[in-house]
């Protein structure tokens, strides 16, 4: 047990924080459409030139093969450079935290060659098809139907909750390429090109007025059996191993910021006055309990994020331990926002953006989201219970 | 950095958990209940030999040599397995002797010769005082000060306690201090033992329902097959596994020297205290009619949740410090 930083460690940080004082967008993040997407593209590209994609992927993908502490501390100095823009809110979102490092496990040299560079480069977005209207918590019992036709896939069914399906390049995709089989051994995970013919995405409004959700609808979409990774009907383990990651580091960026936005709250509390008028809202008896819990809570977080990492530093990959950390994560936002709305005053009537300066109503509103994305904090629970615990299934 | 425990930590948990199984099972000691003495000179002075008291005194004061870190992998067993005593003003005593440079006093406190109350100021020199039964010292702990007190011809009230394995008194105490600090590596010290010790609490009372959830049948299967006891399970251990983390963060932060040790120790604390709280009180539900029989230990981690929630400090003072401290 220690916090040290190999000399090698404190020189990335020095590093990291140098690069960013000197490269950070100051201009905020578009909301919405062709110019998010140019914006959140540039953006990689710019850390890709200064070397700051893919931290810890592998060097021979791309990468800088660096640890995940590493990553971890590349995210504090990002959240400490004071930025624009929330790291994850990106449309590169999937390709580097789901894509890219499902490839890098699963993929085929080829498949490793064409699309990781681009992912790194900022030259391809990213979206997820796991979701469908039938199939939410029970993601296993999807039923985009996939049959094989020579060398090609012919794809017909609908996906759904998919996050920038309307500028993305590319989806990784899960089909069932065998409807005989149980339901977990009938699956592929397939990359699909969004320009096929037969595609068509159509937005979804959402509570937070997010304009980036997605439906999409497929009708007998040709995808060559080449772009299957993994092998054919073995895509839920090759869809685990995405989650796994997604409940191990992909969330890490939010969890730094998380911890930034109390301390952003704890000013705003101290300048605000409370809801008699009287004081500042610090000295209000049940918004400082709930400040100081929300500080010893963000402090766990990264406690248990720092532990995790440890974990998957003797493992290899990341356990279900993950789940743990989605779970806290995801209601400890959730709390945070709403706490931030009776801290807020009349301002909690006024709607802002997502993203942005001193804006708190409408990540208060996209924080809703946190205990539903990647798998409900009900599912999370059951995953806990079952495979952490090793309670039995129901 | 890393969180996990090193090989050599890994032995010390080992040790404490075996010692405490056998010597501290919490049936045999259950005999003990409302004595003003619950552990006996034999048995506090095995801890001793042990070299418990000493793990964070240096080597060159008679101690062991490690530090704070693994004074509190000691307390997380401690709580875990409920274990009474007087640890904390043990420890605490010790290093303010060490401090003070009373190499007498602190070989007969490091040895078992002498033991510790706690004395937590309530009023002037009016004192609460814990585990005083065989006791002619007392720590006294307010904030940065700490003093070791003479217990000799002072007269002690015993009060009912809420746990019957912690006796309660109160006492006046007027004479002069055997010595004094005033030293903030006190309070840090005592935070993160307490933190460590209800995060053994939550950690210990997450497994017991868990545990409890795979024997347990009813309706013809395990009740952890279900979800209302499956998902309070999954909370309990996030719970658990929050606080017995930053708890190690916090101790490591202290020990390092950093600019956020303080803050890093009362978020410990504040989580800590929170997990203990909610979890104890969810394993009593989880275990059902069982859960409140005397017979069943559940009950005994909560009243000890209780009283570590207010040793050294309470909740709110404790809230107060962690949003007054400085986060960098």
């Amino acid at each position: 047990m220690n916090l040290d930083l190999t000399a090698e460690e404190q020189a990335f940080r020095d590093e990291a924080s140098t690069w960013l004082a000197e490269n950070l967008p100051t201009e905020e993040r578009p909301p919405e459409g062709a110019e998010m997407r140019a914006f959140d593209l540039a953006w990689q590209r710019t850390l890709f030139d200064g070397g700051w994609a893919g931290i810890n992927w592998p060097v021979e993908y791309g990468g800088r093969g660096l640890s995940d502490i590493q990553q971890m501390i590349w995210y504090e100095e990002f959240a400490k450079a004071d930025p624009p823009f929330t790291l994850n809110n990106s449309c590169t979102f999937v390709g580097n935290n789901h894509g890219g490092p499902t490839l890098i496990l699963k993929g085929s040299d080829e498949q490793k060659a064409e699309h990781l560079p681009k992912i790194l480069k900022g030259e391809a977005v990213w979206c997820q098809g796991f979701s469908e209207p039938g199939a939410g918590s029970d993601l296993a019992s999807l039923n985009t139907k996939a049959v094989v036709d020579g060398d090609e896939l012919v794809v017909t069914g609908q996906k759904t909750w998919t996050s920038y399906a309307h500028v993305a390049d590319l989806q990784e995709l899960l089909v069932r390429t065998d409807s005989d089989a149980p339901k977990h051994k009938g699956i592929s995970w397939v990359i699909c090109d969004m320009r096929s013919p037969g595609i068509e995405v159509r937005e979804i409004e959402t509570m937070s007025h997010v304009t980036d959700f997605c439906e999409v609808f497929y009708d007998e979409v040709r995808i060559p059996l080449t772009n299957v990774v993994g092998e054919i009907n073995d895509g839920w383990r090759v869809a685990m191993s995405t989650l796994s990651f997604e409940r191990g580091t992909a969330f890490m960026a939010d969890q730094v910021e998380l911890a930034a936005t109390v301390e952003r709250l704890i000013a705003e509390a101290r300048e605000r006055t409370s809801a008699d008028g009287r004081r500042p809202a610090i000295e209000d008896e049940d918004i400082a309990k709930r400040l100081s819990m929300a500080r010893a809570e963000v402090t766990a977080l990264r406690a248990m994020t720092i532990a995790g990492i440890s974990r998957t530093a003797r493992t290899g990959i990341p356990g279900p331990e993950g789940s743990m950390i989605r779970l806290f994560h995801g209601e400890l936002h959730q709390r945070i926002y709403r706490l931030a709305m009776d801290i807020v005053g009349a301002e909690a009537l006024r709607l802002t953006p997502v993203d942005g300066e001193g804006v708190w109503t409408g990540p208060y509103l996209q924080s809703f989201a946190y205990t539903i994305g990647g798998g409900t904090t009900d599912i999370q629970r059951n995953i806990v219970g079952e495979r952490v615990l090793g309670l039995p299934r129901q | 950095m890393d969180l996990l425990p090193t090989e050599e930590q890994l032995e010390i948990i080992g040790t404490v958990k075996a010692q405490l199984e056998s010597d501290f099972s919490l049936n045999d000691l259950a005999e003990r209940d409302g004595r003003d003495q619950v552990i006996d000179d034999t048995l506090w002075q095995r801890c001793a030999e042990l070299g418990w008291f000493a793990l964070g005194i240096p080597e060159e004061d008679g101690g062991v040599g490690y530090s704070l870190v693994e004074e509190a992998l000691l307390f997380e067993e401690v709580g875990a397995h409920a274990t009474p005593g007087p640890f904390l003003a043990t420890i605490l005593a010790a290093h303010v002797a060490a401090d003070c440079g009373e190499s007498e006093l602190l070989g007969q406190i490091l040895s078992g010769e002498r033991r510790v109350a706690l004395a937590e100021p309530e009023d002037g020199n009016q004192y609460r005082l814990t585990d005083h039964g065989g006791a002619d010292l007392a720590l006294a702990i307010s904030g940065s000060r700490a003093a070791i007190l003479d217990l000799a011809g002072v007269e002690i009230t015993p009060e009912l306690s809420l746990d019957p394995l912690v006796p309660l008194g109160t006492a006046s105490i007027d004479s002069d201090p055997l010595c004094a600090v005033d030293d903030p590596s006190i309070s840090l010290r005592a935070s993160v033992l307490v933190a460590a010790e209800l995060a053994g609490i939550a950690r210990a009372t997450a497994e017991q329902s868990t545990e409890y959830g795979k024997d347990r049948e009813q309706f013809g299967r395990p009740v952890g097959s279900f979800q209302a006891l499956k998902h309070r399970c999954a909370d309990m251990a996030v719970r658990a596994d929050a606080a017995v983390n930053l708890t190690r963060l916090a101790a490591l932060s202290v020990v390092a020297g950093h600019d956020d040790a303080e803050f890093q120790s009362e978020a410990a604390r504040v989580l800590a205290t929170q997990a203990a709280l909610e979890n104890t009180t969810w394993n009593v539900q989880n275990h059902g009619g069982i859960g409140f029989t005397w017979e069943h230990t559940a009950h005994r981690y909560v009243t000890r949740a209780q009283f570590r929630a207010r040793t050294a400090g309470t909740p709110r003072d404790h809230r107060a410090a962690l949003l007054g401290a400085s986060a960098t």
